[in-house]
């Protein structure tokens, strides 16, 4: 006998969850149809047309913004994995002081909302530039180079927290045999532990990229003149003629987020999958 | 000697570890310290005044701002505990519509189930802001659902279901669509590490399936359903940008005010004191609840 449902709640349970997968992608889907509708994203349609996508190249705005997530993305990222895989190694093989302090504060952005953490550093950034422009003549500035601080600070967690599992599984006596064969402990981690971390990597990689790219709260206070895609995206949206392209170009972001999100779990599942057999301790002993 | 040396090289050999140790976390560390830690210090600080930015900053330390926000007549105190109501109402459905996706997932998939979790994750994982314009176009005047209404000649022409967008409702049925898929993950979590034996202890000791899922199944999963819960709940407290695409007036909440105040009315300081409420509420919540909130399992699966 199935304990968990009886047949009948078992078939009312598949029900549930295929519609409620509907009802998540319906919208999207609905959109997506739209951005290759001839006219205003209302019904009827009115007929199948691309041109939406043609505009949005010759829209250099847009295009602009887009390219400056991408930049702010790319940077945010290398620096909050850098980050975050120095954190993992210290929480998951150093032993220290104040341990439970650090893993409080590298986890706690996780849950600071992040209007609140947007205004901080704009306050910050502001009283920086009153101090600095006074006293040195420097002009730090809102732009891309503030959001790329504060998109580092928000996707740390995440990045660890994708580190983390693999580095676990890895055996610490793997980097012990490269030592006992002669290896210096950079080249340990440079031919050993690196290599194998390489997964969590990417995978920490992509998704610290999907956050900063789609990231409006923190981006919208720090910006400034140098508008990111979401806050674009965001302040374009009251432009009503505006909107197929602004579909169009959002449904080719989802699409490609999703693939790379998609992959990204994948390699990471594989290569945990290869892992759990053949580097962790068990699989050595 | 023997012993001196020992001592000397274990000493060494500490100085060495601790180094090591610090070498790792003094980037990260120094990173968040700058900004993260003293952001917030900051805007704590000149909450209270003690921070002088603007000519028109005082710079004298004093409670004014807070009084002033927990005083009578404020607005912002009445617009929290609105706030407050959508975020229950709102994780209060979500966590019931992501409950039994979860149970299905990890109690009634066997070989699929990791796949079909994905399934249910993705959308999480994708624009945000998309999500919520999807919606703006499928609900205003002209927009999807009352355009199909009318072609369908199920309403007349000029005639749209004006509540549908800019209601405080629209931004509830958003905020909801937004969070099912990243709720399903706890609970799911939670289900899928329950030991089966004791499902099956239960019915081989004679109780029903529905008694099982009471007095078994529910009380283990209640971490992970709290985890759920604070999951929506902490962060839609302080939404701001559902509210400005799909809320309107009626469904203007907290986190517009603090927004506001800090782009528009520009009075920092009233700001700084509604975006600290906002943060030692969420502080409060997690020390109360953050025991519940593995983080661990919401990256590892």
């Amino acid at each position: 006998m199935e304990i968990a449902t009886s047949k009948a709640g078992r078939v009312s349970l598949t029900v549930f969850f295929w519609l409620l997968v509907l009802f998540l992608y319906l919208p999207i889907m609905v959109l997506a149809v739209f951005s290759f509708n001839d006219g205003d994203p209302s019904f009827p349609l009115s007929g199948f047309t691309t041109h939406w996508y043609g505009d949005v190249l010759s829209n250099p705005v847009l295009v602009t913004s887009l390219g400056r997530s991408m930049v702010v993305a790319t940077i945010s990222s290398l620096i909050a994995v850098t980050l975050g895989v120095l954190t993992s190694f210290a929480l998951l093989r150093r032993r220290f002081f104040g341990k439970p302090v650090v893993s409080a504060l590298v986890f706690s952005p996780l849950v600071i909302p992040y209007l609140v953490f947007g205004i901080s550093l704009l306050l910050l950034f502001t009283l920086l530039d009153k101090v600095l422009t006074q006293s040195f003549g420097f002009y730090f500035g809102l732009g891309l180079h503030s959001v790329v601080i504060g998109h580092v600070v928000v996707a740390l967690p995440y990045t660890i927290l994708t580190v983390m599992p693999l580095l676990e599984r890895l055996s610490v006596s793997l980097d012990e045999a490269a030592k006992d064969l002669g290896a210096s402990p950079r080249e340990t981690f440079r031919r050993v532990t690196l290599p194998l971390l390489m997964p969590a990597l990417i995978s920490a990689f992509l998704v610290a990229f999907t956050l900063s790219f789609d990231e409006f709260a923190i981006a919208s206070f720090l910006a400034g003149t140098q508008q990111t895609w979401p806050v674009y995206l965001f302040a374009q949206l009251r432009v009503p003629s505006l909107l197929p392209q602004l579909i169009a170009v959002s449904s080719v972001v989802f699409i490609a987020s999703m693939l790379l999100v998609l992959s990204a779990e994948i390699g990471r599942r594989l290569a945990e999958r290869r892992y759990g057999r053949e580097y962790t301790a068990r699989g050595l002993t | 000697m023997a012993t001196q040396e020992a001592a000397a090289s274990a000493k060494h050999w500490r100085r060495r570890e601790r180094g090591v140790t610090a070498a790792l976390l003094s980037a990260p560390m120094l990173w968040l310290l700058l900004f993260f830690v003293a952001p917030v210090v900051y805007v704590a600080s000149y909450s209270v005044g003690a921070i002088k930015l603007f000519p028109t900053d005082t710079g004298v330390i004093s409670l004014d701002g807070w009084r002033h926000f927990f005083g009578g007549g404020s607005i912002y105190l009445g617009l929290f505990w609105k706030s407050v109501r959508m975020s229950l109402t709102v994780s209060v459905i979500v966590v019931l519509l992501a409950y039994p996706i979860g149970y299905f997932l990890a109690l009634c998939v066997r070989k699929l189930k990791y796949v079909l979790l994905l399934v249910v994750i993705v959308p999480f994982l994708t624009s945000f802001l998309l999500r919520v314009l999807a919606w703006k176009v499928m609900l205003g005047d002209k927009g999807v659902v009352n355009s199909l209404l009318v072609s369908l000649h199920l309403r007349p022409a000029n005639e749209p279901i004006e509540w549908l967008l800019y209601s405080q409702f629209t931004v509830m049925l958003v905020l909801a669509y937004v969070w099912i898929p990243f709720v399903a993950l706890p609970i799911f979590v939670s289900l899928d590490n329950l030991d089966r034996s004791l499902l099956e202890a239960a019915s081989d000791l004679g109780a029903s399936r529905v008694r099982t899922f009471l007095r078994v199944t529910l009380p283990l999963s209640l971490p992970g359903l709290i985890a759920a819960f604070v999951f929506v709940f902490v962060p839609t407290i302080g939404e701001f940008v559902t509210p400005l695409l799909v809320g309107g007036t009626n469904g203007y909440m907290y986190g517009n005010a603090i927004q506001d105040l800090f782009t528009r009315g520009l009075d920092w300081q009233s700001g700084s004191v509604l975006a600290m409420f906002l943060l030692i509420v969420v502080a409060g919540l997690m020390a109360l609840f953050g025991r519940y909130v593995q983080v661990r399992s919401v990256a590892a699966d």
